[in-house]
């Protein structure tokens, strides 16, 4: 750093003033006081009873607010995923945005045929492989619910198996009950050496669902309470989208989301204080025509932007988040503008965890071209929210005196201060097309589509994944075989 | 006589001014099944015609759909012996494992603006449940519903349920949800596949008409 430098300004969202955020946490306080939730786990509603709530209709509670303001201060202000060679690559703490895909997808986009089709494993071999291979896609996911599993009652397990064999990257994952993520535990431990590596380094994150509104199923609590006890790092978001699950005015979505939220945040620490919990609900829209979830909308994106404010001003968790999804059926005009919103805003909020790049057709179908155009947009994110650094060298009065001095000729694009700081001073696109038209029109005419089509096609068959160790495959292979 | 008046305010959505309609029609001694028919169904093939045309959002569709519903209530005192003719029971349900509702409420909510009589079992059902269900109410159709496509093969198991009972060719079978397909209705003997909510009515109504 130059002495005396002016410090960069990073271009930052903010949705709501300190005000705002505490009134929605306060009405999330209020749900959870007066309105109560619907605890279908036994054991979590014992816990909660025992801590101080009040069961009132079978197995409705109501909570008071300091068993929430209890668990937002025990859980841990960063969690740190590793990757499965054991580097930590995404520490999520305060501002750290984290780009991944998404899971649970019904359909694909063929690479081949551009055909929706059915998800089948080698897709989400594919997917993963893909993302080993983006460097701004920072996590994988599923990608899908292959069709051509031999047991569907293990299907997450078959899903995590191929996503380990792919990837080294962190991995967020769906399980379905104790069993399966029990699988999925063992795999984990083989491929990070051990439990206490996997608990030091964890490369794995849970993604769990409670059902908006204010219902608790009790597989979806088995998974919380297991993860807890295993330190592995769980997200419990219900879907509080408004107009569907919960009320159609987001501040009131927002509420009821986040008051679910701390259900899940309160009974994790009841388990096991201190353990990892990552914070927010999904506050999206339902279509008013269609009664589908978008997954295009600028409200989700408006909604995590008030949650990253809400971290600021009150919980200090990292927030679970989305970014780079669509609701087109295809690649097309619509799926890069929605996607591109997302993103930026994502960014511009510093969420953290940011899932579900690359899907289209509000989220019933991945697409491997989706993901690598997200990739490159998450490069033009990341650029913008830098700033512009001010001083001596970007304000390069040295070069204009040069310029000048060198005659009527001269221009920067040879002076030596362009040389030196191009690739700092500029965003370089590798996707995104700007050649002139006559060689644009010579390479084919190729849309970003079929760009990315042949881009992804590229990775896929270039990249290779740092394998893992024969014995351990072998492991997961004979776990599969047990199922 | 004319129900334009009620007709329009069940369009709108304005409850009030439909059950004093609806009142008014009894009063005067017209016909409850008339006033079914004519005035309150009648108005909702308007709704599902403005709704599937894209003039009308979701919410305004289901309150007129609340509207009826309403006004039906009125009605029910009023039908002579025999209840009300509906256009046919139709038994609803979110299949077992899936605890997802939002879209058979929906779908729920305007069968029976269409006049069908619906059972709605909720969610998480089996099999058997479906099959008991059936037979005691004489069910015309069996729609199920399915969010995950994990819970999708409890569609094909309950098919199966029903083959095994000897209700099968007793009862018509819709299915829908995120992950479900046309050809994976066909693939477990459904005998039908609404992608939406405004679909089913459509394809309930088809069915029906066959048998």
């Amino acid at each position: 750093m130059e002495s005396g430098s002016i410090p960069t300004f990073q271009p930052r969202l903010k949705v709501l003033n300190h005000r705002q955020a505490l009134a929605i946490h306060t009405a999330a306080l209020e749900i959870l006081e007066k309105t109560g939730i619907k605890m279908e786990h036994n054991e979590s509603l014992d816990m909660l009873a025992g801590a101080g709530g009040r069961v009132f209709d079978k197995d409705w509670i109501r909570l008071p607010a300091y068993l929430a303001e209890e668990a937002i201060r025990s859980a841990p202000r960063q969690i740190a995923l590793y990757d499965q060679l054991g580097n930590k690559t995404m520490p999520m703490v305060d501002e750290n945005p984290f780009y991944g895909t998404g899971s649970d997808t019904t359909f694909t986009l063929d690479l081949e045929t551009g055909e929706r089709r059915r998800c089948i494993l080698a897709d989400t071999a594919n997917f993963a492989k893909l993302v080993d291979g983006l460097e701004n896609i920072s996590f994988a996911m599923s990608m899908g619910n292959p069709e051509d599993v031999s047991k569907v009652d293990y299907i997450y397990v078959y899903a995590f198996a191929e996503m380990v064999k792919n990837t080294n990257k962190p991995i967020v994952f769906i399980a379905d009950r104790s069993e399966d993520i029990a699988k999925i535990y063992d795999i984990a431990c083989l491929v990070a050496g051990g439990e206490d590596q996997l608990r030091q380094k964890p490369f794995l994150l849970n993604y769990s669902e409670a059902i908006s509104p204010l219902r608790f199923p009790a597989h979806v609590m088995d998974r919380l309470i297991f993860c807890a006890r295993k330190g592995i790092p769980i997200c419990l978001p219900s879907g509080s989208n408004a107009g569907g699950g919960a009320p159609v005015t987001l501040a009131g979505a927002m509420a009821m989301g986040i008051a679910e939220n701390l259900v899940g945040l309160i009974v994790h620490q009841l388990v096991a204080k201190g353990a990892p919990f990552l914070f927010g609900p999904n506050v999206s829209a339902l279509d008013m025509k269609s009664a589908v979830v978008s997954y295009g909308c600028p409200e989700w994106s408006l909604t995590q932007g008030a949650l990253a404010d809400m971290r600021d001003e009150i919980y200090g968790l990292p927030i679970w988040s989305f970014a780079g999804a669509s609701d087109s059926k295809v690649v097309d005009a619509q799926a890069g503008a929605e996607a591109m919103f997302s993103i930026i805003t994502a960014m511009l909020s510093r969420c953290n965890l940011i899932h579900d790049n690359g899907y289209l057709e509000y989220g019933s179908t991945s697409s491997l071209e989706m993901v690598t155009i997200a990739n490159e947009l998450v490069a033009m994110a990341r650029f913008f929210i830098k700033g512009i650094p001010v001083n001596e060298t970007t304000l390069a009065l040295d070069a204009l005196e040069r310029v000048k001095n060198a005659g009527p000729q001269a221009f920067f694009l040879m002076d030596d201060h362009t040389f030196e700081n191009f690739e700092q001073a500029l965003f370089l696109p590798k996707l995104l097309d700007r050649s002139r038209y006559d060689s644009w029109e010579a390479d084919g005419s190729k849309d970003l589509y079929t760009r990315s089509n042949e881009e992804a096609k590229r990775i896929l068959s270039e990249h290779q994944v740092t394998p893992k160790d024969d014995g351990v495959l072998k492991e997961i292979d004979d776990l599969l075989k047990a199922l | 006589m004319s129900y334009q008046t009620l007709l329009d305010a069940v369009i709108k959505g304005d409850i009030k001014t439909a059950t004093e309609e609806t009142l008014k029609a009894v009063d005067a001694g017209q016909n409850a099944q008339d006033i079914l028919d004519q005035g309150l169904i009648e108005a909702m093939n308007v709704v599902g015609g403005k709704f599937s045309k894209g003039a009308i959002f979701v919410p305004q569709m289901l309150r007129s759909a609340k509207t009826m519903q309403e006004c039906v209530e009125v009605l029910k005192p009023h039908f002579q012996e025999n209840a009300m003719t509906t256009k046919g029971k139709i038994v609803l349900g979110t299949v077992k494992g899936d605890l997802h509702d939002i879209g058979k409420n929906l779908v729920g909510m305007m069968l029976e603006g269409a006049g069908f009589s619906i059972i709605d079992l909720g969610v998480d059902v089996a099999p058997e449940v479906f099959v008991d269900k059936i037979k005691e109410a004489k069910a015309d159709v069996l729609g199920m519903s399915a969010l995950l496509s994990t819970t999708m093969p409890s569609m094909s198991l309950t098919i199966k349920a029903l083959a095994d009972s000897g209700l099968r060719d007793t009862v018509k079978v819709i299915i829908g949800g995120a992950p479900v397909t046309r050809k994976y209705a066909q693939d477990i003997g459904a005998d039908s596949y609404a992608p939406d909510a405004g679909s089913a009515v459509l394809e309930a109504q088809k069915l029906l008409n066959k048998t």
